[in-house]
């Protein structure tokens, strides 16, 4: 898989650069609009990371006129600007995702898994890690044989860092993807941390095995690291 | 290309002569039309006696008829009686006054001009067997009325003058308090908002406008010095994570660590760093609500459903304080609001609640219609309560009631100040009612429905 990260602040392109390569994807870096816009018309990708305030090059208009010739790449913009019409300007304009720096990694590598599979529905109806089971249509969870009954937001959390398992999972992905909640100016993080004790309580603590760990300063992982 | 405005006071000055050449010229020309009515009316009355005593003498004395010019001093008359020839005095065959009268009959006065250039008035009364008629000369007293009239007419732009003159002098007093005010008022800047305009009287027009003036530069004083406030609190709560960072990785970069030390070390300071994101992402929420121009959302919006909603949320963190959470709704409560920011306010005000009342406490969040008609949310706790001296700045960013709190479990102190804006922006307000030791209660009041129809 390739992506083209279009991004000018050296720091964030090296990371992206060895995050997204750590993930295994083949990663090329453009450092200004011109030349991103040049590479992503010419050559192919699977995917374009954009950055929206680009010099040479502002990221709209690379992305209006990469639309405007009809490159079918998924873009996925990375922006600053967060206030909701520069938003919806960029989905407008033919993006396909995007994320308000500053982001956490593991919501963009879910995000990013999520793009580049689209097309292929999760059609998943049951989900395990090791001894866990979980049954999406009948909403039960069991662990070594035993029913654990979990509340609708502990249900929904263990469902995301399943979907991710091996992966972290960050407090503003599950603000959103179980709470719905975009913005970080709420009391969610408190919300988020109890209930993470409350499930941990219920699934890990009657037995020997832990499989929930906090990943200091990230998030949640459900498993071991995948490395 | 359109002209320049004038001035104020070129145009008090403008409307002040106007005026007064208006009143200056009706006057005159009233003045004009009585002189010369009633100087026509002097030589009618001469006439009439004249053409009287001509008569007669023509009856009683006819022979004396030819004295009569140097006898009574009429001097212009002619007599034309059936019988005889006509009769005229020297005078008037050398004026050539027939010319004025018609060929028969009478005449009632009239103003005639000679070929020579001089006036008179002529009248004739016919009799069945005479006519006579009689003329007085009026040029002297023609003179006299356009000597007067051009008096008038020269005096006129002298009085205009006059009037601009004294018109700008006296507009130039009356609004040398503006300009004295408009000085003032150049020297106030951002440092010296604590200045005041003079006010000379209060009462009037230029008092009232200093005053207002003076008003709205004591609310720009206000808000200039929260915004100082706020942002020297800003800095010193960005430093606070931003110290914490660098300090850590100093630390650790001091001596070579194991691995896991050095995982420690930055998620230590990647939980700084998101302490620094939701503190920015706060402030961002609150600069552009204080800047904004894009509407909320309106719609219906069922309270009781949202506070549930909300309450739902921040449940898990009430009972891990062992404190009771209910909400009570006894009828269908409706606002028009934006229900996403609604909920962000209500869920601040509710975490403010949970995070003040003690372990086993109670909180209660009801939703109810107001006596007056409109709705409310009110949340109510069993904690300390709010002195008097901080219930009024509590809602402003930063400002914690209890400095020494610990941050940790005080937060930024931004949460009120986010409530009160989402609730204002959707045109409500939030009350406070707290009795020490008792308990707060914080209601949001949202303005009632508009009536369908």
């Amino acid at each position: 898989m390739r992506i083209l990260v279009i991004e000018d602040e050296k720091k964030l392109a090296k990371a992206l650069r060895d995050g997204l390569e750590a993930e295994r994807y083949e990663v090329r870096v453009a450092a200004d609009g011109e030349e991103g816009f040049r590479l992503a018309s010419s050559d192919s990708f699977d995917l374009v990371l954009l950055d929206l305030m680009l010099p040479q090059r502002d990221g709209l208009d690379v992305l209006t006129t990469l639309r405007m010739r009809r490159v079918p790449t998924p873009v996925f913009i990375l922006t600053a600007k967060d206030a909701i019409e520069d938003r919806v300007l960029g989905l407008d304009k033919g993006a396909d995702d995007y994320l308000v720096k500053p982001f956490t990694f593991p919501e963009l590598f879910a995000r990013i898994r999520a793009l580049l599979r689209r097309g292929c529905t999760d059609l998943v109806r049951k989900l395990q890690h090791e001894d866990l089971h979980m049954d999406i249509a009948t909403r039960k969870v069991a662990r070594r044989e035993q029913s654990l009954e979990l509340t609708g937001k502990e249900f929904e959390i263990l469902e995301c860092l399943l979907r991710h398992r091996g992966r972290i999972v960050s407090r503003e992905m599950l603000a959103r993807e179980v709470w719905h909640v975009g913005a970080r100016a709420t009391p969610l993080d408190n919300v988020i941390d109890v209930t993470m004790v409350r499930l941990r309580r219920k699934i890990d603590d009657p037995f020997e095995k832990k499989l929930l760990h906090t990943v200091r300063g990230m998030g949640f992982v459900l498993g071991a690291r995948q490395e | 290309m359109s002209p320049r405005p004038l001035s104020v006071r070129a145009r008090l000055t403008l409307w002040h002569a106007g005026v007064l050449t208006l009143i200056v010229c009706a006057f005159s020309a009233g003045i004009l039309i009585f002189v010369r009515a009633s100087l026509l009316e002097g030589v009618d009355r001469q006439l009439r006696r004249a053409l009287a005593t001509v008569d007669w003498v023509y009856h009683h004395e006819p022979e004396e008829i030819g004295d009569l010019p140097a006898e009574s001093g009429i001097a212009l008359f002619q007599l034309i009686a059936d019988r005889n020839l006509p009769y005229h005095t020297e005078g008037w065959e050398l004026a050539g006054l027939s010319r004025a009268l018609p060929s028969r009959g009478a005449m009632p006065p009239t103003s005639w001009a000679s070929p020579d250039g001089r006036w008179y008035r002529v009248q004739a009364v016919a009799e069945p067997s005479y006519t006579i008629a009689a003329a007085i000369e009026e040029s002297a007293r023609r003179d006299s009325f356009w000597a007067l009239a051009t008096i008038l007419a020269m005096g006129t732009p002298f009085a205009v003058g006059l009037a601009i003159a004294g018109g700008y002098f006296l507009a130039g007093r009356v609004l040398s308090p503006v300009g004295a005010m408009a000085d003032k008022a150049r020297e106030i800047t951002a440092d010296s908002l604590g200045e005041r305009l003079p006010v000379g009287n209060p009462q009037d027009e230029f008092g009232r406008l200093a005053t207002v003036f003076n008003d709205t530069l004591s609310r720009l004083h206000d808000s200039f010095d929260r915004l100082r406030r706020f942002t020297s609190d800003a800095s010193h709560e960005l430093r606070t994570p931003l110290t914490a960072m660098r300090s850590v990785g100093e630390i650790a970069l001091q001596a070579p660590l194991d691995s896991g030390r050095y995982r420690e070390v930055i998620g230590s300071m990647l939980e700084e760093v998101d302490r620094l994101t939701r503190l920015v992402e706060s402030l961002l929420l609150l600069t552009r609500a204080d800047s904004s121009s894009t509407p909320p959302a309106r719609e219906v919006v069922e309270l009781a459903a949202l506070a549930g909603n909300v309450a739902e949320h921040l449940r898990v963190l009430a009972e891990e304080r062992q404190q009771s959470l209910s909400v009570h709704s006894a009828e269908r409560v409706e606002a028009v609001c934006d229900p996403d920011i609604l909920r962000l306010g209500l869920m601040n005000l509710l975490h403010n609640a949970i995070k003040y009342t003690p372990s086993g406490g109670a909180i209660r969040v009801r939703a109810k219609a107001t006596a007056s008609g409109e709705s409310s949310i009110e949340v109510e706790d069993t904690g300390p309560g709010i002195p008097a001296a901080h219930r009024e700045r509590i809602f402003e960013r930063f400002y914690r009631a209890d400095p020494g709190r610990p941050r940790e479990s005080g937060g930024a102190g931004l949460g009120l100040a986010i409530a009160r804006w989402a609730v204002a922006s959707n045109g409500g307000r939030i009350e406070l009612e707290s009795e020490e030791s008792k308990g707060s209660l914080f209601r949001i009041v949202l303005p009632a429905l508009p009536k369908e129809g």
